[in-house]
């Protein structure tokens, strides 16, 4: 059972590098901007993944798997605190990927509405074409 | 004991800021958006100055945001050495708001642009204030998208929507790549709080309580995350190769935001160096093998956009490119000279140590100066030519305007370094501290990039002042010109004081990077809030 965690754990790991490797290619390498776009979301959402991945401390950990965050007692005693302390995920890494998510929402609204404007002013998304016509 | 006026700064400002839209619905009078935006920027210089008075008198200076005790919460920490580079931001920011009120005299869109600027301020100030990484990357991108919407301010111009979505989309990409290192960091420091991180990489204390102990390969998650942070701060404050972005954007933006972006924006990733590579990863840590390589790869990039941004400078049509490519230049060069703290090239306090930290940091004080001064003078010339920027269709106007052309030579004999200006001296001492670190090849560097910039510059004061006027004379209005007069004030006694200025700055320098700075930045933001 523990083999079977790490080779998920590695999995996801694996996956999330490489997402960001595809990421880049598509920011960098892609002429249209609506693709360097998706692109770029595809990015910064993977670096949000790989923040909520580092919050499960202890994970792969199959004979104690980690809880949500949230303490369901309402008048939780010292004991109930420690063993939840121990048991759940880190709260702060979702925290802090609340936060990206919401500035990344800005970035992406503020970049389409470039892209429109490019769009109205070159009649075209297209760098190189974009590249060409401003001569 | 902590101040209020350390943390209500950056938070009250936003609100100040995002006032202005919904008072653009009722009020409809421009002016007095023109007032509100310049007494805004005024309250921010007044509170840097009171904090920079405070931490000269006191010492570092804490303060915790909502009573949450770092590092639990975030918390903003002043030093010596941050505090006086917000204090610079605040003032050359006060005057170019200033400045917009006559640049942007007619325009309708005066509240968003206002809002815009004083957002560009909240993020630089934010950013030097914060003692926490993570609050860095949040004001990083308030920064940055303030940034974009400037530089794309002019929406109905090509060139400058192209400008800013190249600025934005590589920009964010600089962003997400540092928020992928603070996840690095987190995963194995467990803390986000920079007195907390210093200690734990310093070991002043073992590990504490509250944040845990390591997690981890540290060693090689440390290489990663900084790695990462670095090619966003480079990013940010343009130095090569990442320096692409800044010859379209700058020049684009409107001319107020050209001089902010050029003197002020820059600085804010120079700054964030500082922070990582002289206050968290110290010269006393235990990753000081690994500063090392940095601090070389830093020295190489620096020398490179110095040379690149010298030389591209000499074949410029365009004055704010040319402007432009004078910024890629001085930054590297004051890379170049925060580059002196590796261990291969000198020990932590000796003299080339400090002179070269305090003539990164004069350099850094003098360019902003100078390119503010630089920049605007730009724009009233620009104006006065009819609104066009190549170089060949200025015709002299400078020469009509006595004060115009006075304003323009300060700047550049600044930049160019000339004794009575800051410029040289600032200069004089990175070349001392590559010489006494016994690496004179890179002075002499240091010396070829001056000289290569000469050309740049030439050509400049040649079309602006000694080519024959072919206008008519357009008188510039006082506003501008009081400004320029203050700027050019400032160019003049950044040099004249260069005595007690260098002085001073390496107090500051030794105090910051000094084991007990270091020692004192982590007990006064971290530990003095658990310690009673």
């Amino acid at each position: 059972m523990s083999e079977l965690n790490t080779f998920l754990f590695n999995i996801l790991l694996f996956s999330l590098f490489f997402n960001v490797g595809i990421s880049l290619y598509g920011i960098f390498a892609r002429p249209s901007l609506i693709k360097k776009i998706i692109a770029l979301t595809i990015f910064s959402d993977t670096a949000n993944v790989l923040a909520i991945a580092v919050g499960y401390r202890g994970w792969p950990s199959p004979s104690q798997p980690p809880i949500p965050p949230v303490i369901t007692t309402t008048e939780p005693s010292i004991d109930d605190l420690t063993w939840f302390a121990r048991q759940a995920v880190d709260p702060l890494p979702q925290a802090l990927v609340l936060t990206a998510i919401v500035i990344g929402l800005a970035v992406t609204l503020f970049l389409v509405f470039l892209t429109l404007q490019v769009y109205r002013l070159y009649g075209t998304t297209d760098v190189r074409r974009v590249a060409r016509l401003r001569g | 004991m902590y101040y209020l006026s350390v943390g209500v700064l950056v938070p009250s400002l936003i609100g100040l800021a995002f006032v202005l839209p919904l008072l653009g619905m009722i009020i409809k009078n421009i002016k007095f958006f023109h007032a509100y935006a310049s007494a805004a920027s005024l309250y921010a210089l007044v509170v840097a100055a009171y904090n920079f008075s405070i931490v000269v008198k006191e010492g570092v200076k804490a303060y915790p945001f909502g009573g949450w005790w770092p590092p639990i919460g975030i918390s903003y920490e002043l030093d010596e050495v941050n505090s006086l580079i917000a204090l610079l931001t605040a003032s050359v920011m006060f005057l170019i708001t200033l400045y917009s009120a006559w640049y942007i005299r007619d325009l309708k869109d005066a509240p968003y642009y206002y809002t815009l600027l004083l957002g560009l301020e909240v993020g630089m100030l934010g950013c030097i204030y914060t003692g926490d990484a993570f609050n860095l990357f949040v004001m990083l991108e308030v920064m940055s998208i303030s940034a974009y919407a400037l530089v794309g301010f002019y929406r109905n111009k090509p060139e400058a929507v192209e400008a800013a979505i190249k600025y934005g989309l590589f920009g964010a990409v600089a962003t997400t790549l540092y928020f992928i290192g603070l996840v690095f960091i987190y995963a194995s420091f467990g803390t986000l709080n920079m007195a907390d991180l210093t200690n734990k990489v310093t070991l002043f204390w073992g590990y504490d309580l509250v944040s845990g102990y390591y997690y981890g390969q540290v060693y090689a998650a440390t290489a990663i995350a900084l790695a990462l942070s670095l090619w966003a701060f480079t990013f940010k404050s343009a130095v090569f190769p990442n320096h692409f972005w800044l010859p379209d954007a700058h020049p684009e933006a409107p001319t107020p935001v050209s001089a902010a972006l050029s003197g002020l924006v820059v600085n804010v990733g120079v700054y964030a160096t500082f922070r990582f590579l002289y206050t968290i990863f110290n010269p006393f840590s235990a990753v000081s093998g690994l500063r090392d390589l940095i601090l070389l790869v830093t020295l190489v990039l620096g020398l490179a956009s110095g040379l690149i941004g010298a030389l591209m400078m000499a074949v410029q049509d365009d004055i704010k490119r040319l402007l432009a490519y004078s910024t890629i230049s001085h930054i590297g060069l004051v890379l170049v000279g925060l580059s002196i703290g590796s261990s291969l090239l000198s020990k932590p306090g000796s003299q080339a140590f400090v002179d070269g930290l305090t003539g990164a940091f004069y350099h850094l004080i003098n360019h902003s100066l100078g390119k503010s001064l630089l920049f605007l003078t730009a724009g009233v010339i620009i104006y006065a030519a009819g609104g066009t920027r190549r170089l060949d269709e200025l015709g002299g106007v400078a020469r009509r305007n006595p004060l115009l052309g006075a304003a323009l030579i300060i700047g550049v004999l600044q930049l160019l370094g000339i004794p009575p200006f800051g410029g040289f001296f600032s200069k004089y001492l990175l070349y001392a501290s590559y010489l006494e670190a016994g690496a004179p090849y890179i002075s002499v560097i240091i010396n070829v990039i001056s000289a290569i910039s000469l050309l740049g510059y030439v050509r400049l004061l040649y079309a602006a002042l000694f080519t024959t006027p072919k206008r008519e004379f357009v008188r510039a209005s006082a506003l501008p010109t009081i400004i320029l007069l203050i700027l050019s004030v400032a160019c003049l006694i950044t040099g004249i004081l260069s005595p007690i200025m260098s002085e001073w700055l390496r107090r500051f320098v030794e105090a910051t990077t000094s084991r007990d700075g270091i020692l004192n930045y982590w007990l006064q933001g971290y530990l003095i809030f658990w310690g009673r």
